[in-house]
């Protein structure tokens, strides 16, 4: 079982250091000269110049690219050039906000997910099945921009229970912070309910039709017992690794979200070192988000593993 | 499956089943029921935290704050929403429009300008020219402190201007004329040009032109210090920007305490802030003017613009270096249908590359009117009548141009022409059509000048602009403007300059389009400059 788990880890490692070169070189090779843009229209091609080796971008990329990685090990991510403010520092602040969200989002998701994944499931082509269905079909396809700028007009301008947009942080204000992150969190859980609650749904029907089903039944188990301990259990791996998913899907892709609500989370920082070009600042966010994205990839592997013994198994037996 | 039947063969009581309800939203025929019964007690009572949990969650998200209204008699705090992020703070090192409307709040210039084009005095008092116009002298003010608390001198604003001029200074180049500043006493200071510019005092004006003190200038991107009328509270990057109000500020009592300025990219969510009275001014956009247009809470303010939204043609490409070819497409293009589709109709029509707000502007809006019958015969008369083939590069940042250039796409279409839109990054239309002049035609934004010369030098022959006039029909013209002294004459040197670019074309010239702010009616004092940028210092509210 370590050695799985080392396993993993290795190449997690490889992963990294592949996204790092990938990261590294294709924000080089994308056009525009980030010098120009800073200095705009108005600046002469000395300037442009000079502003150009003050970034340090006219040295070969080799070296451009060690240097930075060399730093990156030192949590040293460089200056940003938009807020002259440290990298690290601005991620850091950037990441209570997007977790906040992404994980409460989460947490509705699933909860909305496996009681009407199990239940249709288990009363396949009941109401509550066509009901769940019609909740897939609608989470998937209602944009989240609009239903966004839906619920700002109705909870926010019309009825007024709920802030308009903005972030309070949750040491400021425990109420504060749930009130600003309850609207843009619905909304998250809303595009990704539909997709969890099909493979929650799937994956129950699927364990449901084991022989082992019908072996505890017939040993007489009550139906509790049933559903939760090995039917769901069964059922767990394909809905976990998903959530696992949806989760470093949201570490990043809650750009949307955030623009729309106005919040300050690391979507946003996204946007902002691509309108201006901060490279610097743009390096350190894709990396760190590339890395979020191979933890949690990583956590939900172990865990599954732990819920599948097959996998253990499978790996020892290599 | 899942009927009494069910239960009973496995073993169930029915009546067991009832006890362990607790979900009392579904129904008991679910199976949900079954988890719950006694035996499952420990189960129960997890989840019950967990519920529990939540809708503790629910209701305190749900469950309006507490807010305690001041009762102030009248208001003194201002929250206006912005879209775009400062490029830092420090205004002699970036060319960031975002950076300036903030910037011009914190540190003051030499002179000023009134919303009507006025120079006025700011940290000068006063101001005399040589006679041969080559030397200006100003005299500072004697009561102005940094918010550092200490006495600005002229040393300051030699420093400044140094610091202005310098390498990494992206404003460099316009003020390269100035060859030599002298520091008469510690409160007159003496600037030198090269050669004669009548326009000079006004590259005294601009938001970049401030005044810093040199112990801080390490750290202005992040923690300006200036003279103005409001000092930086606090920066939070991506939310919010906090002014308070300047005590030790020279000029009249400021009315208000502090002006917070919230980041709110998203133009509806801008929009519904505004409507609950979060935010006391936003910019507005064309589209949103009919939602706020007739209520009497709000006040629209909406000025034309000082900039020019033109379509840049490259004169090098076979087709568009011939001059009826390019006025057979002025023709062509319907610039009122332009304004509809990008501003919504807030914008006016020009005919060369100068706003109607310039004091030299000339109507040139006769010259080529929109005629697609006749666009047609001058195409024949130059050669194509079946038409040709261009590109046009459109900077996919700006909405505006490219809303501009589809509309255009369509109309050149129907007399002939078929243009192929590309979308490109701002960061690429930089370097590829504004550097390397690497484009057959493009619609951008031309903003932001006081003086008429800096609007129009791009077009010498020898300025290697992407659209510069290489047949040099402006080139004396322009030498000549810079050099006369009578405002007269100058402005019929403008004026001849702007007939010949519209009868030339090196670009089609689209409109000004409107700056609009919306207020809520007890907002006053607020007013839309020539120079992009907002000035809190009159502001006030009136209840």
């Amino acid at each position: 079982m370590l050695s799985y788990i080392l396993d993993r880890l290795k190449s997690s490692i490889v992963v990294l250091f592949v996204v790092s070169i990938i990261t590294f070189f294709v924000l080089m090779i994308i056009p525009g000269n980030p010098a120009q843009l800073i200095l705009g229209t108005d600046a002469t091609p000395e300037a442009i110049a000079e502003l150009h080796a003050a970034m340090g971008l006219d040295r070969p990329l080799y070296q451009q690219y060690l240097s930075w990685l060399l730093e990156l090990f030192k949590l040293d991510m460089g200056k940003s050039y938009v807020y002259g403010e440290s990298v690290t520092v601005l991620i850091a602040r950037s990441i209570p906000v997007t977790f906040s969200i992404s994980i409460f989002a989460m947490v509705m998701a699933v909860f909305v997910a496996f009681l009407f994944g199990m239940l249709s499931a288990i009363k396949k082509n009941s109401i509550t099945d066509y009901f769940s269905r019609s909740i897939m079909q609608l989470g998937a396809a209602i944009p989240s921009f609009w239903i966004g700028m839906v619920l700002i007009v109705y909870f926010g301008v019309k009825y007024k229970i709920l802030p308009v947009s903005g972030f309070i942080p949750i040491e400021q204000s425990f109420t504060g912070f749930m009130r600003s992150i309850f609207l843009p969190s619905l909304v998250l859980a809303i595009g990704e309910v539909g997709t969890l609650l099909r493979i929650v749904r799937s994956s129950m029907l699927n364990s449901l039709k084991q022989d082992y089903m019908d072996m505890a039944k017939v040993k007489g188990l009550n139906a509790g017992k049933i559903y939760i301990k090995y039917a769901l259990r069964g059922a767990l791996t394909a809905p976990l690794t998903i959530i696992g998913m949806q989760l470093a899907k949201l570490a990043g892709g809650t750009v949307v979200v955030e623009t729309i609500f106005a919040l300050p989370g690391l979507g946003r920082l996204v946007l902002t070192a691509v309108e201006h070009r901060d490279i610097v600042l743009l390096q350190g966010l894709v990396m760190f988000i590339t890395s979020i994205v191979v933890i949690i990839t990583l956590i939900v592997d172990i865990f599954v593993m732990f819920l599948n013994p097959r996998i253990k198994s499978f790996h020892q037996g290599e | 499956m899942f009927s009494r039947t069910y239960y009973r063969y496995y073993g169930f009581d029915y009546k067991d089943l009832k006890r362990g309800i607790l979900l009392v939203v579904f129904s008991k025929r679910y199976s949900f029921e079954i988890l719950l019964t006694e035996r499952k007690k420990e189960m129960k009572k997890t989840r019950k935290i967990f519920l529990l949990l939540l809708a503790v969650m629910l209701i305190s998200a749900c469950t309006a704050q507490e807010s305690t209204p001041e009762k102030a008699d009248v208001k003194t705090d201002l929250t206006m929403g912005y879209t775009t992020e400062p490029e830092g703070l420090d205004p002699h090192r970036t060319a960031a429009a975002s950076t300036f409307t903030v910037t011009n709040n914190i540190y003051d210039t030499l002179v000023g300008v009134t919303p009507k084009w006025q120079i006025e005095p700011r940290l000068a008092e006063k101001w005399v020219f040589s006679d041969d116009g080559m030397e200006i002298t100003f005299t500072l003010r004697d009561d102005v402190y940094f918010h550092n608390g200490r006495q600005m001198t002229a040393k300051d604003v030699e420093y400044s201007f140094n610091r202005l001029k310098d390498a990494e200074s992206p404003r460099a180049r316009d003020y390269e004329n100035i060859v030599k500043i002298e520091v008469l006493n510690d409160y007159e200071i003496k600037f030198t040009t090269e050669t004669l510019d009548v326009e000079l005092l006004k590259s005294f004006v601009y938001p970049w032109a401030a005044v810093v003190p040199e112990e801080e200038a390490e750290n202005l991107k992040t923690k300006p210090v200036g003279t103005g009328a409001f000092t930086l509270e606090e920066w939070v990057p991506q939310q919010y920007l906090i002014l308070k109000r300047n005590d030790n500020y020279y000029g009249d009592e400021i009315k208000l305490k502090t002006v917070k300025m919230v980041l709110i990219p998203d133009a509806t969510s801008m929009m519904a802030g505004f409507q609950v009275g979060d935010l006391d001014i936003i910019p507005l956009t064309g589209d949103q003017v009919t939602m706020v247009e007739g209520n009497e809470n709000y006040r629209v303010l909406s000025e034309p613009m000082n900039a020019v939204q033109i379509m840049s043609l490259n004169t090098n490409n076979l087709y568009l270096s011939n001059e009826k070819v390019r006025q057979a497409m002025a023709m062509a293009i319907n610039k009122e249908e332009v304004i509809e589709a990008s501003m919504f109709g807030y914008g006016a029509k020009i005919g060369s590359h100068l706003p109607p707000t310039s004091p030299d502007y000339y109507d040139t809006n006769n010259i080529f009117e929109y005629n697609p019958e006749k666009a047609k015969e001058l195409l024949k008369e130059a050669g194509y009548e079946n038409g040709f083939e261009i590109n046009m590069s459109l900077p996919k940042n700006y909405q505006l141009h490219v809303d501009a250039g589809q509309v255009i796409a369509d109309q050149l279409g129907r007399i002939g022409i078929d243009v192929n839109i590309q979308l490109i990054e701002w960061g690429t239309w930089l370097s590829e059509v504004y550097g390397e002049k690497n484009f057959d035609s493009t619609v951008v934004g031309h903003t932001g000048r006081l003086d008429s010369y800096a609007f129009l030098s791009r077009y010498k022959s020898d300025s290697n602009d992407y659209i510069s006039l290489t047949t040099g029909e402006v080139d004396e013209l322009l030498e000549n403007a810079l050099h006369e002294l009578d405002e007269g004459k100058r402005k019929e040197i403008y004026k001849d300059i702007q007939v010949i670019l519209a009868n030339k074309l090196p670009a089609i010239y689209l409109q000004t389009p409107h700056t609009m702010l919306v207020l809520q009616k007890n907002v006053e004092g607020m007013e839309i400059f020539p120079i992009d940028f907002y000035d809190f210092k009159e502001v006030y509210f009136t209840e």
